[in-house]
């Protein structure tokens, strides 16, 4: 498909709770990488890189306290059934004002987590301040565009296609540049679930096997009796 | 049981679960004292760029302050480990006072350029604490690690609800109804506006053809 221009310019997704909590990140990624940053509600994730990446960012001391252990988990769940790869990119506290920088002092728990996330094939990376974040993620974001996972479909949606975005986004499991390449690669909604397994795969930039997962939640034949209580109007 | 694949990489046939594996020239170190008593630690010589075998797929490779203060001549280890072996290699790096400014283009020429994990540690003694989990996670079943469980299947019925509900001029009583009439997305995406009218009214029915196509 050939909107793909070479001049085109680096795009990174930024959910916008992002803004408040790591402001200096996404102005860092504007400002001195030259990459072109939307904000959006992304559902759970924090950055979007590249068609098929999503990347966390996570404070040392949330990371290492293991009250939040089950939420982590839920959440990389969740990226996990969107994305083919997950980084996290693990960054130091900021020191206040008038504060002296507390001694990390690491844990099993923190030990047994870098274990588990490595042997599931999840990227971590080690970060001192939100520049140094929006560097690795600038690396990241070029990283990605080599190996042809950029992301490409114009990030605003006008009009219709508003529509037809929410409507994507609604299929279990399908990102939000899922979504946003379904709404541009296909002109009606109408084409995309009359498309094949192939089809979807080459236009959404999804690996077959989350096509055929989506193809099969357009022709799955919904029963009502299975429908649980809550759902009966 | 141990043949020699490449000069650069040993190829080690068995790491007894709960076991590691430790280049001999570590003995005595206080990593290695360390690990004595909490795993089981075996010698073995001449285990050439890994330091530790972990398991039969996966090994540590240590980089002290030292080899990052001297200059790049561990980037040349870690490319001939890359290229000698199809292990997965985890790099342990001390990250301190004196070598934390060389950490950043560490991490983005392991990671970034390799493609291996890297995990920096303060010292020796930490660096021990980290093999021992290390060594845990790979003797456990895999189900035990909550990154890689399965996860459960779901109903589609509460999804495709609500997917239907993204329509303009559907709500919920609207989508049920169409839905026992049109029981998939994809059917519903490809009635015609009369099939549509009798279930929904012709306004409706319309603003979901045009929704459609």
């Amino acid at each position: 498909f050939g909107i793909q221009g070479k001049t085109s310019p680096l795009c990174v997704l930024v959910d916008s709770r992002e803004i408040s909590s790591g402001p200096e990140v996404a102005s860092c990624l504007r400002i001195k990488y030259s990459i072109k940053t939307e904000i959006q509600s992304l559902c759970g994730c924090d950055y979007i890189v590249s068609n098929r990446m999503a990347v966390t960012r996570k404070l040392v001391s949330d990371f290492a306290s293991s009250m939040n252990k089950n939420k982590f988990t839920e959440h990389i769940h969740q990226l996990q059934n969107m994305f083919e790869r997950i980084c996290i990119i693990v960054e130091k506290d900021r020191v206040k004002a008038g504060e002296t920088s507390r001694i990390f002092q690491r844990t099993k728990y923190y030990d047994s987590m870098l274990s588990a996330l490595i042997s599931a094939g999840i990227k971590i990376l080690f970060s001192t301040s939100q520049e140094e974040t929006a560097g690795l993620l600038a690396e990241l974001v070029n990283l990605e565009k080599r190996k042809n996972a950029a992301i490409v479909v114009p990030t605003e949606v006008k009009g219709p296609k508003q529509q037809a975005l929410q409507f994507y986004l609604s299929i279990p499991n399908v990102s939000y540049i899922t979504a946003l390449n379904l709404c541009h690669q296909f002109s009606t909604v109408g084409q995309m679930i009359n498309s094949s397994v192939d089809k979807i795969s080459s236009c959404a930039q999804v690996s077959s096997h989350k096509a055929e997962e989506i193809y099969r939640y357009i022709h799955y034949a919904f029963d009502s009796q299975m429908l649980p209580a809550r759902c009966i109007p | 049981m141990v043949e020699l694949e490449n000069t650069s990489v040993q190829v080690v046939s068995a790491v007894p679960l709960g076991h590691v594996l430790v280049d001999e020239k570590w003995r005595g170190s206080e990593l290695v004292q360390k690990l004595q008593g909490k795993i089981r630690v075996l010698f073995e010589d001449g285990l050439g760029l890994v330091d530790f075998h972990l398991s039969n797929r996966c090994c540590v490779i240590y980089i002290s302050e030292a080899d990052l203060v001297v200059g790049s001549s561990y980037k040349r280890k870690l490319v001939r480990f890359r290229n000698a072996s199809n292990l997965r290699g985890i790099v342990v790096v001390e990250k301190t006072r004196m070598s934390e400014q060389y950490f950043p283009s560490v991490q983005k020429f392991v990671l970034l350029e390799l493609g291996m994990a890297l995990i920096p540690v303060a010292d020796q003694g930490e660096a021990s604490q980290l093999i021992i989990q290390l060594v845990h996670e790979e003797s456990k079943e895999r189900d035990h690690n909550p990154f890689l469980r399965r996860n459960r299947l779901h109903l589609a019925e509460p999804s495709v609800l609500n997917t239907i509900q993204q329509i303009p001029g559907v709500g919920k009583i609207k989508a049920l109804s169409l839905l026992q009439e049109f029981p998939s997305i994809h059917h519903l995406g490809n009635a015609t506006t009369e099939e549509l009218s009798a279930v929904v009214g012709h306004t409706v029915a319309q603003q979901i053809r045009a929704f459609f196509s």
